[in-house]
C-alpha cells in the first residue's frame, strides 16, 4: 500500500513538468492500446490480402472497411499491425531492459561496495563484454542460442514457442550489450554512496553486505537510475527493432514494429508508407520514454 | 598518472587476450562447415576432410590458436577461404574506406551534435530545447536502413542528383560518400546531441555557474569561459568510447550502399562463415574498442580537474 | 504493315496480353495467319520476354564497355561451382558442348552434331572443326573427354554427378566406415571405355541405362570446356574457347573481361560489379547508370525497375520455383494423406500473387512447368479446405496438426510465400510455426529437416527435375520419397524420345506427385533482369546465363 502510494505521488509529481506528462502521455498509450487491443475493432493482424499489396493510408478494402494506415507487401494491415505489435515490444523492450538492469545493477553494486578484487574483476568482465564487436557477438548469440542450436532445440522441446526462443535470444543480446553499461553507472554512485553515514551504520549494526547493497545502497541511487532506465529503454526497443534487421527478432508473422520495417524495405521507395508507420511508433514511445525521463530530471533538480 | 596509465595498457592486453581466446573458441567449431563451403555442396566428405588436413585445421586447438596469434600480430592473417586472397591484403584497402566513411561522420556528428547539445543544455526547458530533443529522438529511433530507403527515394530516384551505390568502382568519389555519411550522420547525432545537453544542463545547474552569473559576469563570457570547457569534457569522451560502436554500426549503411568497406566485408564473411576473415574483422574491432577506451579513460583523467588534482 | 495484319491477330495479342492464351498457342495462330515470324516473336517477346529471332549482327553498335552488376564469387574450381553467377564470369572465356536456348530446344555449340542409338544407350558426338583455343589448336575430342571424367571424378565434387550419375557411374564401396561406422561410398565409371575417343573430332559416350537428355546435361553450368592444360583451375589469364579473356579480377569487387579482337561479339569489354547482397544498391545503381544491366532483378524491386525510363525489363517464364517438401519418413508426413491435405489447403493463386507480385504462374504440385515440352496438362487442383480437413480427419488427425516449416529469408520471396501458405493452412487445422534460418544454416539443414521450402532451378526437360529430386535413393532426394510405380515411370520417361509419347508419362508422373507426392508447390517464377535501352542484343536465358558475345551498347 505504501508503495503504491509513493508511486501516486511520483507521478503526481510529474504532473508539475508539461513535458513529462507529454511524455507519459505519449507511453500511457501504446500501454493501454496493448491492453486493450484485443477488444478494438481492427482487422485480423495475419490477415494477407492477394489483391491490396502496399496500399497507401485510407484505402478502401476489397472486402469493405478501410486500411486506416495502408497494409503490406503481403496486403496486411498495418494500424492492426501497429496495434498488434505494441504488445510485443512493449513487452520485450521491457523484459530485456528490466533483466539487463538486474544484472547490472548486481555487477555494479558489488563492483562498488565489495572494491578489491571483486571491483577489478567485475570491472573487467564489464570491459571486455564492452569491448566484444557487437555484430559479432549477435552472430555468436544466434548461431549458440538461435532456435537451431542445442540450446535452442532444448528450450523447444521444453515447451517454449518459437517466440520465446528468439526472445531469449533477444534478452540475452540486449544483457551483453547493456548490463556492463549500467553496472559503470551503479558502481560510480556507490562508490559515492557507500561514504554515507547509514551505510556505516547499518555495518555497525552487523548487517551482511548482501542486506547492505540491496537494502541501503540501491534504493538510494534510485534517482539518477530511474531517469537511466527510461532512456534506455527506448534505446532497447530501437535495439530490438535493428535485430529484426539482422534476422535476430521475433520469428514470422509475428508484427514486431522493427521487423515491420525490415520486411518490407527491399521495396524501397514503393513502400514509404508502410515503412514510415512503424518508425513513427517506434520514434513516438522512444520520444515519450525521453520525455519523460527529461520530466523527471527537472523535478528532481527542483527540490 | 603515468601508473594509471599503464595499469590501463595491463587490463588493455589482457582484455585483448581474453576476447581474442574467445573469439577463436566461438568460431572453431564450424570447420566441417567451411570445408563445405570452400569445395561446394556437392564435394565428397573425404574431399572436405582432406582439405582440413592440409590446411592444418586438424592441429591442436591451442597449437592453432597460438600459430593464429603469432600470425596475427606480424600481419599474417591467414588465407579468406570466400575471397581466395590473403585476409590482410583483402581487410586494408577496405578498412581504409571504413576509416575515410567513419572519419566524415564523426567529425560531421560531432559538430551537429555539440552545438545543438550546447544549444539545448544552456536553456533547458526552452522550446529550443524541446525541439532539438524531438528531432534528435526522432532521427535516432529511425534505423539506419529506413532512412536510408528515404534518402535514396528522394535524391536517387526522384531528383536524380546522387549516384545510388557506393562502390567506387572507377575510384574513390566524393559524390559517391554523400549518401552513407547522411545515413550515418542522421542516425547517429541525436545520440550523441542528447549527451552533449545533460551534460550542459548539468554544469549550467552547478554552483560555480550560478555563482558566476550572480555575480554579473557577462552571460556569454560566463558560456565560453567556465561552462563549455567543463561540459564539453563528459561528450567528448564518451564520443570517443562510441568509435567502436560506430565500427560495428558502419555494416547496415555499408550493405546498404555497396560501400566497399569493413562493414560490407564482415557482413559478407558472417553470411558464408569465412572463419580467418571474421576473426580479423573482429579482432580490429576489438582493438579499435580498447584503444578508444584507453584513450577515453586517460583524456578523462587528464582534461578533468577535479581528477586530476585529487 | 499494321493495317494490312490480319484482324483476328489483333485478337490474338489482345489474348496473349491477358494471358488467356499462351505463348506457342500465339505464335502458332499468329503465323497461320500471316503475321512473320520475326514480328510474331517480336510481339510476344514484349508481352513476355522470351528469345528474339538473332538479330543481324551488322545492325548491332560495335565497341563500348558493357557494366552488369552482379556477385563476383571466386572462380577457381569452375566444375564446383554451385550458383550461375560464377558460371557467368567464366561462360565469357570458355564454352559448353551444347547450348540450350530461352526456347528449351538445345543447339550446337562446341560439339557440332549428334547421334544417338536407337536404344538411347550410345551417344556420338562431332567436335566443331571451327572451335579453336585462345592459344592456339583446335578443340578436340580428348579435351571433351577430360572435362567430362574430369567432372565425374568424385574428387573434385562436382554438381554434374547428380545428372549423370544414373548412366554414367556406378557405386563403389571404398571400404572405409565413418565415425558412424556405415560404409564410406564413392563413385566411378560404369564402365572403363564408357567414355570413347573415336578419333579426334568424334566422342562417344556409352550409357548403362538410356538416357535422352544427355545434350541438356552438357549445358548444365558448371559442365565448361576448360582446356585440360591448366588442371581444371581457372585464373587470370587462363585458356578458353570463348570471345573473352579475363583481364582483371578482384573477388568480391569487379571481374573484367576484354574480348579478343577476331573473335565473335560487339562490345570491347564486359564487366561484372558485384554491389553486394543488397538488391535496393543493385537498383539504385541501375537507376543512377552506375551500371548498364544486372544479371537478376529482385521481384520486390519489379515496380521500381518498371519505373525507370532509361531501362528495360527483360523477363521470362521459367521453371524456377520453390517447394514445400515434406519428408516422406518422417511424422506426421509419412502419412500420404497428410502430404495432400497441405496441397489442398494450398492456394497457389494467391500465394503467386503475395509472395512474388503475380509474376510467374500458378503450380499444381508436380514440379513439371508448362514450359517443359513433354509437360501434361491435367486437370486443375483447386484449393479445397474441407477436403483437406476431411483428409487429415480420416488420417486420425481431427484436431489438425503441429508443424514446423524452415525456410530461408533471401531471396525474400520464399519467406514471404512461406508465410502466405501458412495463413492458407491455418483454415485447413494444419498450423505451421515458421522456422527463419540464416542462409548458410538453412543449406545445412536442407535435406534433413522434417519439412522445408527449397528452390529448384529451371532445367530445360520435364522429368529432369524428378529424376533428381523424388527417384528413391538419389542423393538430392531431400524428402526421403521412394514410390517404385513413380521410380518405373520415371526410367521410361527417361528412355523415351518422342515428347508427345513422354508427356503421356510424365501425364502419369505428375497425378502421383499431386495424390501421394511429398511437395506442395505453390509457383513458378517468371525471372527478370533490367538492363539499359542502349544495351541490345540481351535475351533473357531462362537459367539467367549471360552471353558477352550477343550483348552491344550504343554510345551514351
Amino acid at each position: 500500500m505504501a508503495r503504491l502510494k509513493k508511486f501516486i505521488a511520483a507521478v503526481g509529481l510529474l504532473r508539475e513538468s508539461p513535458v513529462g506528462m507529454i511524455g507519459v502521455g505519449l507511453v500511457l498509450f501504446w500501454v493501454v492500446i496493448a491492453l486493450i487491443v484485443g477488444v478494438l475493432p481492427l482487422r485480423d493482424p495475419l490477415a494477407q490480402s492477394g489483391g491490396d499489396l502496399l496500399k497507401p493510408a485510407l484505402t478502401l478494402a476489397k472486402d469493405g472497411g478501410h486500411y486506416w494506415l495502408g497494409t503490406d507487401d503481403r496486403g496486411r494491415d498495418i494500424l492492426s499491425r501497429l496495434f498488434f505489435g505494441s504488445r510485443l515490444v512493449l513487452f520485450w523492450s521491457s523484459l530485456a531492459t528490466v533483466i539487463a538492469y538486474s544484472v547490472g545493477m548486481l555487477m555494479g553494486v558489488t563492483a562498488g561496495y565489495r572494491g578489491g578484487w571483486w571491483d577489478e574483476a567485475i570491472s573487467f568482465i564489464g570491459n571486455v563484454f564492452l569491448a566484444f564487436p557487437q555484430m559479432v557477438l549477435f552472430i555468436v548469440i544466434l548461431s549458440q542460442l538461435g532456435s537451431d542450436s542445442p540450446a535452442g532445440h532444448w528450450l523447444a522441446k521444453m515447451g517454449f514457442s518459437a517466440t520465446w526462443v528468439k526472445g531469449t535470444t533477444i534478452v540475452l543480446a540486449v544483457m551483453f550489450a547493456t548490463a556492463p553499461q549500467v553496472a559503470r553507472i551503479v558502481r560510480g554512485l556507490v562508490l559515492d554512496l557507500k561514504t554515507r553515514d547509514y551505510v556505516a551504520a547499518a555495518e555497525v549494526r552487523g548487517e551482511g553486505a548482501l542486506y547492505i547493497m540491496l537494502v541501503e545502497l540501491l534504493p538510494n541511487a534510485r534517482g539518477p537510475l530511474i531517469v537511466d532506465a527510461c532512456l534506455r529503454l527506448g534505446y532497447v526497443t530501437i535495439a530490438i527493432a535493428a535485430l529484426g534487421f539482422l534476422g535476430l527478432g521475433l520469428p514470422p508473422p509475428d508484427p514486431d514494429w522493427g521487423k515491420m520495417i525490415a520486411d518490407v524495405r527491399g521495396f524501397g521507395a514503393l513502400a514509404a508508407n508502410a515503412m514510415i508507420w512503424p518508425a513513427l511508433a517506434i520514434s513516438s514511445l522512444v520520444l515519450g520514454l525521453n520525455l519523460m525521463a527529461d520530466g523527471l530530471r527537472e523535478i528532481a533538480l527542483r527540490d | 598518472m603515468l601508473a594509471i596509465a599503464a595499469r590501463r595498457l595491463v587490463s588493455m592486453l589482457l582484455i585483448m587476450f581474453v576476447i581474442s581466446v574467445l573469439l577463436f573458441l566461438f568460431f572453431e567449431g564450424d570447420k566441417l562447415n567451411l570445408a563445405a563451403r570452400v569445395l561446394g555442396p556437392y564435394s565428397p566428405m573425404t574431399g572436405r576432410l582432406a582439405w582440413l588436413e592440409h590446411n592444418g585445421y586438424n592441429r591442436p586447438l591451442i597449437t592453432r590458436y597460438l600459430a593464429w596469434i603469432y600470425g596475427f600480430m606480424r600481419g599474417d592473417w591467414n588465407q579468406s577461404a570466400q575471397f581466395d586472397a590473403p585476409v590482410f591484403d583483402f581487410l586494408l584497402p577496405r578498412l581504409k574506406n571504413t576509416a575515410i566513411l567513419g572519419a566524415c561522420v564523426f567529425v560531421l556528428t560531432v559538430a551537429i551534435s555539440l552545438v545543438l547539445g550546447v544549444f539545448s543544455g544552456i536553456a533547458e526547458a526552452s522550446k529550443r530545447d524541446r525541439a532539438i530533443t524531438v528531432i534528435s529522438v526522432l532521427t535516432t529511433s529511425v534505423p539506419e536502413f529506413a532512412s536510408a530507403t528515404f534518402l535514396v527515394a528522394i535524391f536517387v530516384y526522384w531528383l536524380d542528383w546522387l549516384p545510388g551505390s557506393s562502390s567506387f568502382n572507377n575510384g574513390f568519389s566524393w559524390r559517391e560518400m554523400i549518401l552513407p555519411v547522411a545515413t550515418l550522420v542522421i542516425y547517429n547525432f541525436g545520440y550523441y546531441t542528447r549527451m552533449t545537453r545533460a551534460s550542459m544542463a548539468e554544469v549550467m545547474n552547478s554552483q560555480y555557474i550560478r555563482t558566476a552569473v550572480l555575480k554579473g559576469l557577462p552571460y556569454h563570457q560566463v558560456i565560453i569561459r567556465h561552462a563549455l570547457r567543463n561540459a564539453l569534457i563528459a561528450p567528448f569522451t564518451v564520443m570517443i568510447l562510441q568509435l567502436n560502436y560506430l565500427l560495428s554500426g558502419v555494416v547496415v549503411t555499408e550493405v546498404f550502399f555497396a560501400y566497399d568497406g569493413y562493414g560490407k566485408a564482415l557482413y559478407d564473411a558472417a553470411m558464408f562463415g569465412d572463419v580467418y576473415l571474421i576473426l580479423a574483422g573482429a579482432m580490429i574491432a576489438v582493438v579499435v574498442a580498447v584503444v578508444s577506451q584507453f584513450i577515453s579513460d586517460v583524456g578523462y583523467t587528464q582534461l578533468n580537474p577535479r581528477i586530476r588534482f585529487s | 504493315m499494321s493495317d494490312t495484319e490480319h484482324k483476328l491477330i489483333g485478337t490474338l495479342k489482345q489474348q496473349l496480353a491477358e494471358k488467356t492464351i499462351g505463348r506457342r498457342d500465339f505464335l502458332r495462330f499468329a503465323t497461320l495467319l500471316g503475321l512473320g515470324a520475326p514480328a510474331a516473336y517480336e510481339f510476344a517477346n514484349r508481352i513476355d520476354g522470351g528469345i528474339a529471332p538473332a538479330a543481324y549482327a551488322d545492325d548491332l553498335p560495335k565497341g563500348g564497355i558493357i557494366r552488369i552488376a552482379q556477385r563476383v564469387p571466386k572462380l577457381d574450381n569452375p566444375h564446383t561451382f554451385s550458383w550461375i553467377y560464377d558460371s557467368n564470369c567464366v561462360r565469357q572465356v570458355c564454352g559448353y558442348l551444347t547450348r540450350t536456348g530461352a526456347d528449351n530446344i538445345t543447339r550446337p555449340d562446341l560439339a557440332s552434331s549428334w547421334e544417338v542409338s536407337d536404344d538411347l544407350k550410345t551417344w556420338t558426338f562431332h567436335m566443331n572443326p571451327k572451335a579453336t583455343w585462345h592459344k592456339g589448336g583446335a578443340f578436340t575430342a580428348e579435351h571433351a573427354a577430360w572435362n567430362i571424367k574430369h567432372c565425374l571424378d568424385p574428387a573434385v565434387g562436382s554438381s554434374v554427378i547428380g545428372l549423370m550419375k544414373g548412366y554414367m557411374l556406378k557405386d563403389v564401396d571404398t571400404g572405409k566406415l565413418d565415425d558412424k561406422g556405415a560404409k564410406v561410398m564413392t563413385t566411378e565409371l560404369w564402365d572403363a571405355n564408357a567414355i570413347e575417343v573415336k578419333d579426334p573430332s568424334t566422342l562417344v559416350l556409352h550409357l548403362q541405362e538410356p538416357q535422352v537428355a544427355v545434350p541438356e546435361h552438357f549445358f548444365h553450368y558448371p559442365f565448361l570446356m576448360l582446356d585440360p592444360a591448366e588442371n581444371g583451375v581457372f585464373a587470370m589469364g587462363s585458356n578458353g574457347t570463348g570471345s573473352f579473356e579475363m583481364t582483371v579480377l578482384e573477388v568480391g569487387r569487379k571481374c573484367e573481361f576484354k574480348r579478343i579482337a577476331d573473335r565473335p561479339g560487339q562490345v570491347d569489354e564486359l564487366h561484372f560489379v558485384d554491389l553486394g547482397d543488397n538488391p535496393s544498391a543493385v537498383a539504385a545503381a541501375l537507376a543512377s547508370k552506375q551500371v548498364d544491366g544486372i544479371f537478376q532483378g529482385n521481384i520486390e524491386q519489379y515496380d521500381i525497375y518498371k519505373g525507370m525510363a532509361h531501362t528495360d525489363i527483360h523477363s521470362i517464364v521459367t521453371a524456377q520455383t520453390a517447394v514445400a517438401r515434406m519428408r516422406s519418413d518422417s511424422k506426421p508426413f509419412d502419412n500420404p494423406a497428410v502430404r495432400k491435405a497441405v496441397r489442398l489447403a494450398t492456394d497457389c493463386e494467391k500465394t503467386l500473387q503475395i509472395a512474388h507480385k503475380g509474376v510467374g504462374s500458378a503450380a499444381e504440385h508436380h514440379h513439371v512447368a508448362p514450359v517443359h515440352p513433354d509437360y501434361f496438362k491435367l486437370p486443375p487442383m483447386p484449393r479445397d479446405v474441407e477436403g483437406a480437413k476431411k483428409l487429415l480427419a480420416d488420417a486420425g488427425f481431427k484436431d489438425g496438426i503441429d508443424i514446423e516449416i524452415n525456410c530461408k529469408p533471401d531471396p525474400s520471396w520464399e519467406q514471404a510465400a512461406v508465410e502466405a501458405m501458412a495463413e492458407q493452412w491455418k483454415e485447413a487445422g494444419i498450423r505451421a510455426k515458421i522456422n527463419v534460418l540464416p542462409s548458410n544454416k538453412f543449406w545445412e539443414v536442407w535435406e534433413t529437416v522434417p519439412f522445408g521450402f527449397t528452390e529448384w532451378t529451371h532445367r530445360p526437360l520435364g522429368f529432369m527435375v524428378l529424376a533428381l529430386a523424388y527417384r528413391t535413393g538419389v542423393p538430392w532426394n531431400e524428402s526421403a520419397y521412394s514410390n517404385k510405380e513413380f521410380d518405373d515411370l520415371l526410367t521410361k520417361a527417361e528412355g523415351t524420345v518422342d515428347v508427345k509419347a513422354r508427356s503421356e508419362i510424365l501425364g502419369k508422373l505428375e497425378k502421383i506427385m499431386q495424390e501421394d507426392g511429398p511437395i506442395a508447390q505453390p509457383l513458378w517464377r517468371s525471372v527478370f533482369a533490367a538492363y539499359d535501352k542502349r544495351v541490345k542484343g540481351f535475351n533473357i536465358h531462362p537459367t539467367l546465363y549471360i552471353f558477352g558475345e550477343d550483348l552491344a551498347i550504343e554510345k551514351a
